[in-house]
């Protein structure tokens, strides 16, 4: 890939050559490209198969901002995007593929649910323990499949999935058996107590009341905004500052250099596991105690594999990841509004979701476009080697 | 006692019966799996071809009624899905897991979504009057008390999935393409170097596992269920990826350890009857999959180990030997 792309960068010139050789607009245009795109076949489904495609779709674009209540749904879903997206961000930084955030989330909205629900302490402990708790569960949830990849060498694909599968079923059976009140018609929890829910972000101060009654008491923005905001400080201290993000960069980008280089990379590998679950765990955490304020059945529904397009859309960039979050939220917030608006369902997100996923991670578009834009301009035919199609680069891409 | 109708249960023909009925889509796509897996060009999205295939049979079985035409339609469904993960990885540049992933999350939103635009309901598809594919009798057998019971009757799908495991076989140790296909995925630029065509061989690799992959998800919704359930594969795609590592990367063992899933996954139905809470049963076939990657992963590592004291022995020896002349 680094031939192709320097032999194009040497004859590309001009303006949209020089701004498409610095790699973060290269990283920027790649992400804008892959949503117009994908947003476009959006439209072209919808076209086909709903009756009035203009309204779903304006409802799909616009539906979070038409009123207060649909904003602060769109900022609570980012906020449980930016923590998946963190946790994700970790272990692929490490080029470790784990897909075990889902149950990570679980149990820790299992954990945190449970302490909300059972233990007598005021809310300023409560609360922080919960938390503090999920994240724990979801450290050791985590640790499991990291231990399984690093020493053992397991497919953490396959470990994580069905160490997934086995925290739902988990939540489930402790959910029915022992959380549920014996005279609930369905399967949930109680709602939890005033002492067991998050506070919300804007402090009850005297003064401002009429900007509170009228944006912020129509939401449920709760105090997770500013462990959001913490959250990603900390990983990006801790990918960037610390020995250990310095090694899990280093085993991302060559795990055999690293190794030579004195790195224990069987560590590095399970704490990159169990790290990034504890963020999937403050995602679960943030679920029951902020956003549901009790124990439901499929609690992580259609949040499985969210954090990954949220960590690719920002690069795996701690610091991108809340505007990724906040983007890929709004897009999930209007399927919401285009679902209940309108005759289309919004699982249609999911198919642009894949668009979005294969289009950011594929490494040949722009070098394509770049080219194309490259051979415009002295009007010279593209020799055979360089047809991006056919270059040998193709070959060593392979499985590694 | 439980323990007892447990184990009368499992030691009975009716019991062997329903072990191969729910393995044979395990099967159909660990053989899927282990073809891509051997090309180097690892088919993450098993799932969703399955999902795709099962849903296209179920649609056009139910609007042709004809349930060869809804076969036909899930194999080329499941193909036509599968090469699209081909292009991603070969034409796009795009890392095949990812691309994988990206795969299963269309499949999953895209059949739900179609379901409910066709029928206006997410949960299934029971309104559509798709077919089942008739099940096999075997004349002369059928009648036989046990064997009968464990051998006649069974979608042709059961069948296929054994015909498919000594087909794959062969095709991989006794055909030229499948020596390619090893070749490449042991070491794609070395089989580059003596002239084979690398992306060819993985393109036709993915479509291969498509297609067994195809074949399992019309086991699930044209004769396991005759309706398209939303997310009915229910990570049967990734359990065949652990079969093929616990089978050792061969067919005959792939079809053995998606056999021992199937096992755990007919046991967990017939303890359902039981007083247990349903969820601890059914946690038994996804802790047997991390048992035994764990069992698959420890036993490789101790290969490793000896062949590697094998040759150091050996290489001591001949030191040794090469002393002993010298003096």
């Amino acid at each position: 890939m680094k031939a192709s792309t320097s032999q194009s960068e040497s004859v590309a010139k001009g303006f949209w050559g020089k701004a498409l050789s610095s790699p973060s607009i290269r990283e920027f245009l790649r992400v804008v490209i892959a949503i117009s795109i994908a947003l476009g076949i959006g439209f072209i489904i919808t076209l086909i198969v709903s009756d009035e495609p203009v309204k779903a779709y304006s409802a799909l674009l616009f539906g979070p901002l038409t009123k207060i209540n649909r904003v602060g749904d769109w900022i609570e879903e980012s906020i449980t995007l930016t923590f998946l997206g963190l946790a994700v961000a970790i272990v692929f930084k490490a080029n470790q593929f784990s897909l075990g955030q889902e149950g990570q989330m679980v149990l820790g909205a299992l954990v945190a649910g449970a302490i909300s629900l059972f233990v007598p302490l005021p809310t300023y402990l409560r609360v922080p323990f919960a938390i503090l708790a999920a994240m724990i569960v979801g450290f050791l949830w985590g640790l499991l499949p990291g231990y399984l990849k690093a020493y053992l060498n397991a497919n953490e694909i396959v470990s994580t999935l069905m160490l997934n599968s086995l925290a739902i079923l988990l939540y489930e059976w402790v959910l029915t058996y022992y959380i549920k009140p014996p005279d609930a018609g369905y399967t949930a929890s109680d709602t939890f107590s005033a002492d067991g829910i998050m506070p919300t972000f804007f402090p009850k101060l005297p003064f401002l009341t009429d900007l509170r009654t009228q944006f912020i008491d129509q939401t449920n923005i709760s105090i997770a905004l500013y462990l959001a905001i913490i959250a990603v400080i900390v990983v990006y201290y801790l990918m960037f500052r610390t020995p250990f993000g310095y090694e899990l960069r280093m085993i991302g980008a060559n795990s055999k250099f690293a190794r030579y280089g004195g790195i224990n990379v069987k560590k590095t590998i399970m704490l990159a596991f169990a790290v990034s679950g504890v963020f999937a765990g403050l995602a679960g955490a943030h679920l029951a105690m902020g956003i549901h304020r009790k124990l439901i059945l499929n609690i992580s529904f259609a949040l499985g594999f969210e954090g990954i397009v949220v960590s690719l859309l920002a690069n795996n960039n701690p610091l991108a990841i809340p505007f990724a979050a906040l983007a890929y939220g709004y897009l999930r917030a209007g399927a919401n509004v285009m679902e209940r608006s309108s005759d289309m369902s919004r699982e249609m997100v999911l198919v642009i979701q894949g668009i979005i996923i294969l289009l950011v991670t594929a490494e040949r578009i722009l070098p394509m476009v770049q080219r194309r834009i490259a051979s415009q301009k002295p009007k010279e035919p593209t020799m055979d080697g360089q047809s991006p199609l056919g270059d040998s680069t193709g070959l060593a891409e392979g499985g590694d | 006692m439980d323990f007892n109708v447990v184990l009368g249960a499992i030691f009975s023909a009716a019991f062997v019966a329903s072990v191969l009925r729910i393995s044979a889509p395990l099967i159909l796509p660990a053989l899927g799996g282990l073809l891509s897996d051997l090309a180097g060009a690892i088919n993450i999205a098993l799932e969703g071809t399955m999902l795709v295939a099962a849903f296209a049979g179920v649609v056009v079985s139910a609007y042709t009624q004809s349930w060869v035409l809804g076969v036909l339609a899930g194999v080329i469904a499941g193909i036509l899905f599968s090469l699209l993960l081909a292009f991603a990885h070969i034409y796009l540049g795009t890392n095949i897991i990812l691309a994988g992933i990206a795969l299963n999350i269309m499949a999953q939103g895209g059949t739900i979504f179609l379901l409910y635009t066709l029928t206006g309901d997410k949960g299934n598809s029971s309104t559509l009057p798709s077919l089942k594919v008739p099940d096999v009798i075997i004349p002369g057998l059928h009648n036989v008390p046990v064997l009968g019971e464990i051998l006649s009757g069974h979608p042709i799908f059961v069948y296929l999935a054994f015909l498919f495991t000594w087909l794959v076989s062969i095709f991989l140790y006794r055909t030229r393409l499948g020596t390619h296909l090893r070749a490449v995925g042991e070491n794609s630029e070395a089989a580059a170097s003596v002239g084979i065509n690398v992306n060819r061989v993985k393109i036709i690799a993915i479509g291969m596992s498509g297609f067994l992959a195809a074949l399992g998800g019309l086991n699930l919704s044209m004769a396991y269920l005759s309706l398209f359930q939303n997310s009915m594969v229910a990570g049967r795609g990734f359990i065949a990826l652990a079969a093929v590592y616990l089978g050792g990367r061969k067919p005959w063992g792939t079809m053995l350890a998606a056999i021992v899933f199937g096992f755990a996954q007919a046991l967990a139905i017939n303890l359902g009857s039981l007083k247990y809470p349903p969820q601890i049963v059914q946690m038994i076939p996804y802790a047997a999959t991390i048992l035994a990657l764990v069992v698959y992963n420890l036993r490789q590592a101790s290969q490793v180990r000896e062949r590697t004291r094998k040759f150091q022995e050996h290489h001591m020896a001949e030191m040794a030997a090469a002393r002993a002349g010298q003096d």
